[in-house]
């Protein structure tokens, strides 16, 4: 449904003092019918550089975009009849303007009449719960709303493909909770949707696989549940009943990979990378004869699965975490199809 | 094409009531510029020539606005569409932002030529005196002509695509267009490679010396016709360099 080969891009200098920047440096993914895939990565990292060449907006120097198996660099309003986009999300739209007449708008836009549209305009307006805003002007609108409206708007389009950029941005837990499930039932209507985002819980609650990218590359290219499970495998929170003396604080810094210690050395969190780690720690508490009182797996999310990523932290409690795309071949199946 | 028409006709008519303080002043300034003229000229300019003078005046008043309109309004919706952060959703539209911003254009052209005829016509009352225009004669002059107001508003368009801060190129332009709208061609003949000019000449011995459609010749209207052509053309690959260079530098929709 969107495939990205080998993308790359670098602005060119702005001012004489100012270095070209290289936004993207061989980004590549494929998103199948669907799915509901996170681009994440850190500011910078060249999200929203693929995101817009994906809409045609910044030509890319090389590389490969499809979207519903058109060419976007050949064939970029054909594309556009298959795809539309939340970039900015309540900027997208006309503060002067109502809620009906902004979405009567974007649909002339298109090519859809006001009769066409106005069947599809109600149902939406219904479902994004703003019928009774329907007449009200977007300025008046709660970011919250406004925000909703721009999905409503991207939604109307009936288009294959939905590509939002940070579209839970600045709204309160409540909102953000009632956007969430409205992507999930763009989701569920089979739309094919790519969410950058930085609002972990997003990643962790919708999408079914995620692309972080960092420094203009795709670092890792997995399903969501197969990192947490990664990650949160190895990482284990321990209950003493009497304190660690300083020596073995030592001993498990100097032998295990991350160690810290809480509440006066009452409490240790440890990652047991290694198959071996697990005896080591319990060989350290018996030499202090460090009384255990309970052992439990720490429960991870998804933000601190991203931090370590990030960071580049590849060691897994199976073996090494490898982060180049052929090793997530076998896990996600999409790296094969796109390389083929 | 007449879907996104309709679309953009409407916001433009929309957003005139929605901006009602600057509307009723755009509708005030009319009038009172009309009434002017039909003042001044009537008590101080040769009676025996008021009427032509009084016609040419307005003709080419209303002509110079228009003009002004067309040619900068799809560079100033474009930097405004771009500091909103709208921009990007016209430019993603799969009918093309050259299309969307052309029927803005004609929206807004629409408006402001409603708004100049129904002032003028407010203005006759007021005044009580009635001028008669040809206007079989005016359409078919000025409709070529704004085919290259057309390709103008394109290329000032392309340059606020790439640079987005034009207002002062389009303060500049206002004066260029002074001159083209009321410098005879007799004095510079050279000024009929100018876009606009020659349409403008042709109006001007239409209103003042009682030209009718049979007395412009093959010449004069291969000439119109032919100016409107290349301008619209120029406009058109202007325009499309620049939204070429616009994506390829990742300038769309950033202000």
């Amino acid at each position: 449904m969107v495939d990205v080969v080998g993308l790359r891009k670098t602005f060119p200098a702005r001012g004489r003092h100012a270095p070209a920047v290289t936004a993207v440096d061989g980004v590549g993914f494929r998103v199948g019918r669907g799915e509901l895939v996170g681009l994440l990565g850190p500011n910078g990292a060249g999200k929203t550089t693929t995101i817009k060449a994906l809409c045609g907006l910044v030509r890319p120097d090389e590389g490969e975009l499809h979207v519903c198996g058109i060419d976007v660099r050949r064939q970029r309003r054909q594309a556009l009849r298959h795809l539309a986009a939340v970039l900015e999300g309540n900027r997208n739209l006309y503060w002067r303007l109502s809620v009906r007449e902004n979405m009567e708008y974007f649909a002339g836009n298109r090519g859809v009449s006001r009769a066409q549209a106005r069947g599809r305009i109600d149902t939406l307006l219904e479902r994004f719960a703003l019928g009774d805003k329907r007449n009200a002007l977007v300025s008046d609108l709660s970011r919250g709303m406004q925000q909703k409206l721009a999905l409503a708007v991207a939604a109307l389009a009936q288009t294959e493909v939905l590509l939002l950029d940070e579209p839970t941005l600045g709204l309160d837990v409540e909102t953000g909770y009632e956007v969430r499930s409205l992507l999930r039932e763009l989701r569920d209507e089979g739309r094919t949707v790519i969410v950058s985002t930085h609002d972990m819980p997003v990643v962790q609650d919708l999408c079914e696989r995620t692309v972080v990218i960092a420094h203009g590359r795709v670092l890792v290219d997995d399903r969501v549940d197969h990192l947490l499970r990664l990650f949160a495998s190895r990482a284990y929170e321990v209950q003493l009943g009497a304190p660690l003396s300083p020596g073995q604080v030592q001993t498990l810094r100097r032998r295990l990979v991350s160690v810290t210690v809480f509440d006066d050395g009452l409490r240790v969190q440890v990652d047991l990378a290694q198959g071996d780690d697990l005896y080591v720690l319990i060989d350290v508490l018996r030499s202090g004869g460090t009384p255990i009182e309970s052992i439990d797996r720490r429960v991870i999310d998804f933000e601190t699965v991203f931090r370590r990523l990030v960071r580049g932290e590849t060691a897994g409690p199976d073996g090494v975490l490898d982060l180049t795309p052929d090793a997530a071949l076998d896990r996600t199946g999409h790296h094969a199809a796109v390389r083929a | 094409m007449l879907t996104v028409l309709e679309a953009n006709v409407r916001k433009v008519v929309i957003e005139l009531m929605r901006y009602l303080p600057n509307t009723i002043s755009l509708i005030a300034t009319f009038y009172i510029i009309f009434l002017a003229m039909f003042l001044g000229i009537s008590v101080i300019g040769d009676p025996a020539s008021a009427d032509a003078n009084l016609r040419f005046a307005i003709v080419g008043n209303a002509f110079w606005f228009l003009l002004l309109v067309g040619v900068s309004s799809m560079g100033w919706e474009l930097t405004t569409e771009a500091t909103r952060g709208t921009l990007e959703q016209l430019a993603m539209s799969p009918v093309g932002l050259r299309t969307i911003v052309l029927t803005r254009m004609l929206g807004t052209l629409a408006v402001h030529l409603v708004i100049t005829v129904g002032m003028l016509l407010l203005t006759m009352l007021t005044a009580g005196q009635w001028l008669r225009f040809d206007l079989p004669l005016l359409a078919a002059v000025l409709a070529p002509t704004f085919v290259a107001v057309i390709g103008l508003g394109y290329m000032v368009a392309g340059l606020a695509l790439v640079f987005k801060q034009i207002s002062a190129l389009l303060q500049i332009l206002q004066f260029v267009f002074l001159g083209f709208a009321f410098v005879p061609l007799a004095m510079l003949p050279w000024l009929e490679l100018a876009p606009v000019v020659k349409g403008v000449d042709m109006v001007r011995h239409a209103l003042v010396d009682g030209a009718t459609l049979a007395a412009f010749g093959p010449r004069d209207w291969v000439s119109l016709l032919l100016n409107a052509a290349v301008y619209l053309l120029l406009g058109l690959l202007a325009f499309t360099v620049a939204e070429r260079r616009a994506t390829a530098r990742g300038l769309l929709g950033q202000y």
